[in-house]
């Protein structure tokens, strides 16, 4: 393997400054240089940094210990002999692998022992005892039901339920390492409403928001699929309680379209997009359509866009073609929905409106609370591009809160360019099916690292 | 406080140089420095640098190759023209402003070097002769594209990134040796720079300035020149630049033959 760079440059410092400080003994004869062997902390050094540790951000190796490889012609007794010149203590051996875990004197910090430690010819490298991490996982209850977020190859629900394929997931867990929102970032519902009083919405409902099918200002869920659809994006997470939602930190404006039959008038629909944008909705999301192009319809979504306000729709779940608003191509990201193999779920319409795909089937999420008989959690497995859906709005309110600059255009592509194209052995590049791919929060979040 | 105290010290530094005879002459005990003395050199060092108003640090490690051309002026007073090739590793820098964040670990971008140094002569003290240098260098990095590998579709991103460098303090060199003369040189020094970085993904187009600076702004560089010949001297150098919250390091060496 290749050395890194800085560590060729270490051996060359040590002969370089050895050869400056021969010169002076060979000409001069004072006795002032240093002697061979490993050098000494220099005591002026720890009062150069007052004691604190090099690391600028927090700390995230072991305090007191660092791991040092010597050299391997050097005897055991040299090493132990060098580690004790530097006042330090042995703790263990790696076996096979010859790496010492040394623990370093109480008032020398770890990088000033390894800035001292790569000075000495004999050390091949230094380096501190580095923490590993868990990725970011959240201690909501049924996280582990939730294969869109993470999918581990896990049930995908109650025990006999089909496993899902390890990866086949949307990589929340390591985007959520680079943001998990904010309260801020507020995503519309424009749905049936939610249920304000869930134990993981509550906390997460930034209003009561507004009731277009009754008229007035609660839109308090009658029917149930806006509730389910609030917590897939931005349910209350990290709670001990629930589900996790995609927007962590997000909060939530629910906005009521639809009766509790679950329809609605475009009036209704068009009235919601724009009393959520007039509400400081950044993200909108619409887990609903209908067959008819309408102008006043499409004229709602371009409103929103223009107020860059991302506007993801759901393309439909009958097979046929994306539905309206989501075929407003301009103005909408149109989901299609995908399943706990990365396979599209064939009910999922299509057409080349389709920008990406999210999981949609055997979703996880919150129901009302009168929902179920009161023997059973709130929560409930449902399939559908309305499920598909918010995955994508909570993913668009994740880039807003990062990097509010940036159009409502922007995001869509951001969200578009960094999915993963799952069937490319079929349709490679953008098709009718899943678009550009299913959704990769990961890759549309986290710095892309460039390589040589 | 630290830019006020930059500032006083600067003040009396250029002060107290500008009070001396400006063809001051030393006695000297060596030749090393006649009129004209072309030369060589290497320098490599290591610079925590701080970006994003200083939110966020990383390190700056660079090697210099450079021919140096030294003109004496007058007596006791000199100046240097610097020319060469700069290799830089930004490794660390992350561009959150781009569309797509994208985190700099491409390691060594080549760029042309260009420098000048000014030297002059103070009175002596006993053994003790007193320079004030001044020394500025710019690393001029060249634009270079990767591949944005991860995305379903084609992107790329464009780095062009330079520094630059200005020191200036007072070099105390023991002359009692015969041929060979240590000193010492205490000095402000600061890094600034910009690497300016453009992503195109599609239509999605983005551009991010950032600013670095070094976290240290003192140097203390402990050196020797040794006269191998009439003509040819070398000299080696290892600086040490304190910040608050570590140490850097910077090592040089140069080679000059004297007409």
């Amino acid at each position: 393997m290749k050395r890194p760079p800085q560590k060729k440059i270490l051996p060359v410092l040590f002969i370089f400054y050895i050869f400056i400080f021969s010169l002076g003994f060979k000409k001069t004869g004072p006795d002032n240089g240093r002697k061979e062997g490993p050098f000494p902390l220099d005591p002026k050094i720890q009062i150069l940094n007052q004691g604190q540790p090099f690391q600028i951000k927090s700390p995230s190796y072991a305090a007191h210990e660092v791991l040092v490889k010597f050299k391997p012609f050097l005897s055991e007794k040299m090493i132990n002999a060098t580690i004790a010149a530097y006042r330090s203590q042995k703790l263990k051996r790696i076996l096979h692998l010859d790496v010492y875990q040394i623990q370093i004197p109480e008032k020398a910090s770890v990088k000033e022992m390894i800035y001292a430690l790569k000075l000495n010819p004999y050390v091949m490298y230094a380096e501190p005892n580095y923490i590993a991490h868990i990725e970011k996982t959240p201690n909501d209850t049924l996280f582990k039901y939730q294969y869109a977020l993470s999918n581990s190859g896990q049930e995908v629900g109650p025990a006999g339920s089909p496993r899902g394929t390890s990866s086949a997931d949307i990589k929340a867990t390591a985007a959520w390492e680079e943001t998990m929102g904010a309260e801020e970032t507020l995503i519309a519902i424009i749905d049936t409403g939610a249920d304000l009083k869930h134990a993981d919405l509550q906390n997460k409902i930034k209003s009561s928001g507004h009731d277009f099918v009754n008229n007035d200002d609660d839109a308090t869920d009658d029917h149930g699929h806006g509730t389910f659809v609030a917590g897939i994006a931005a349910a209350d997470t990290n709670n001990n309680e629930g589900i996790a939602g995609v927007a962590w930190n997000c909060k939530i404006l629910p906005v009521k379209v639809m009766g509790k039959d679950g329809q609605g008038y475009y009036s209704w629909i068009i009235d919601g997009i724009s009393w959520a944008v007039a509400n400081g909705a950044r993200v909108i999301n619409l887990s609903l359509g209908g067959e008819f192009d309408s102008e006043a319809l499409k004229a709602a979504v371009r409103y929103a866009s223009e107020k860059n306000v991302v506007v993801a729709a759901a393309a439909g779940n009958d097979g046929g073609a994306v539905l309206y608003p989501a075929a407003y191509d301009d103005y909408c990201l149109a989901v299609a929905a995908t399943d706990y193999n990365d396979h599209w779920a064939d009910w999922s319409n299509s057409g080349p409106q389709v920008d990406v795909a999210a999981p949609g089937v055997e979703v996880l999420s919150t129901v009302p609370t009168w929902y179920f008989e009161p023997k059973y959690l709130p929560y409930g497995f449902a399939s559908g591009t309305s499920a598909a859906t918010p995955h994508v709005a909570g993913l668009a309110a994740l880039i807003r809160t990062i990097k509010p600059w940036l159009s409502a255009g922007e995001i869509m592509n951001i969200i578009r360019f960094s999915a993963d194209d799952i069937n490319s052995s079929e349709h490679p590049g953008k098709d009718g099916f899943i678009g550009y791919g299913r959704i990769n929060m990961e890759k549309a979040l986290v710095p892309i690292k460039i390589k040589k | 406080m630290k830019r006020k105290q930059i500032a006083l010290f600067l003040l009396f530094f250029l002060t107290f140089l500008a009070r001396l005879p400006f063809a001051q002459s030393l006695e000297r005990n060596r030749s090393f420095l006649t009129s004209l003395k072309p030369g060589f050199g290497f320098e490599y060092f290591s610079r925590a640098i701080s970006w994003d108003d200083k939110k966020y640090t990383s390190k700056l490690k660079a090697v210099l190759a450079y021919l140096d051309a030294k003109y004496e002026i007058q007596e006791g007073f000199s100046a240097s023209l610097l020319l060469g090739y700069c290799s830089s590793n930004w490794n660390g820098l992350v561009f959150r402003k781009l569309p797509f964040s994208t985190d700099y670990e491409a390691g060594r971008k080549g760029g042309i070097l260009i420098g000048a140094e000014i030297r002059k002569s103070l009175p002596a003290i006993g053994n003790f002769e007193i320079e004030g240098y001044a020394q500025f260098v710019t690393c001029l990095g060249l634009k270079k594209e990767w591949d944005l590998e991860s995305l379903n579709t084609e992107g790329k991103v464009k780095g062009t990134p330079y520094w630059m460098r200005a020191a200036i303090g007072p070099i105390v060199t023991y002359t009692g040796f015969k041929d060979f003369y240590p000193y010492i040189y205490p000095s402000l020094n600061m890094l600034w720079g910009k690497y300016k970085m453009e992503q195109t993904v599609q239509d999605l187009i983005g551009k991010e300035d950032k600013m670095i600076s070094g976290k240290s702004v003192f140097s203390l560089a402990l050196g020797s020149l040794y006269e191998i010949t009439d003509q040819w001297s070398v000299k080696g150098e290892i600086s040490l630049l304190p910040y608050k919250a570590g140490l850097d390091i910077g090592l040089r060496a140069e080679a000059f033959y004297s007409f």
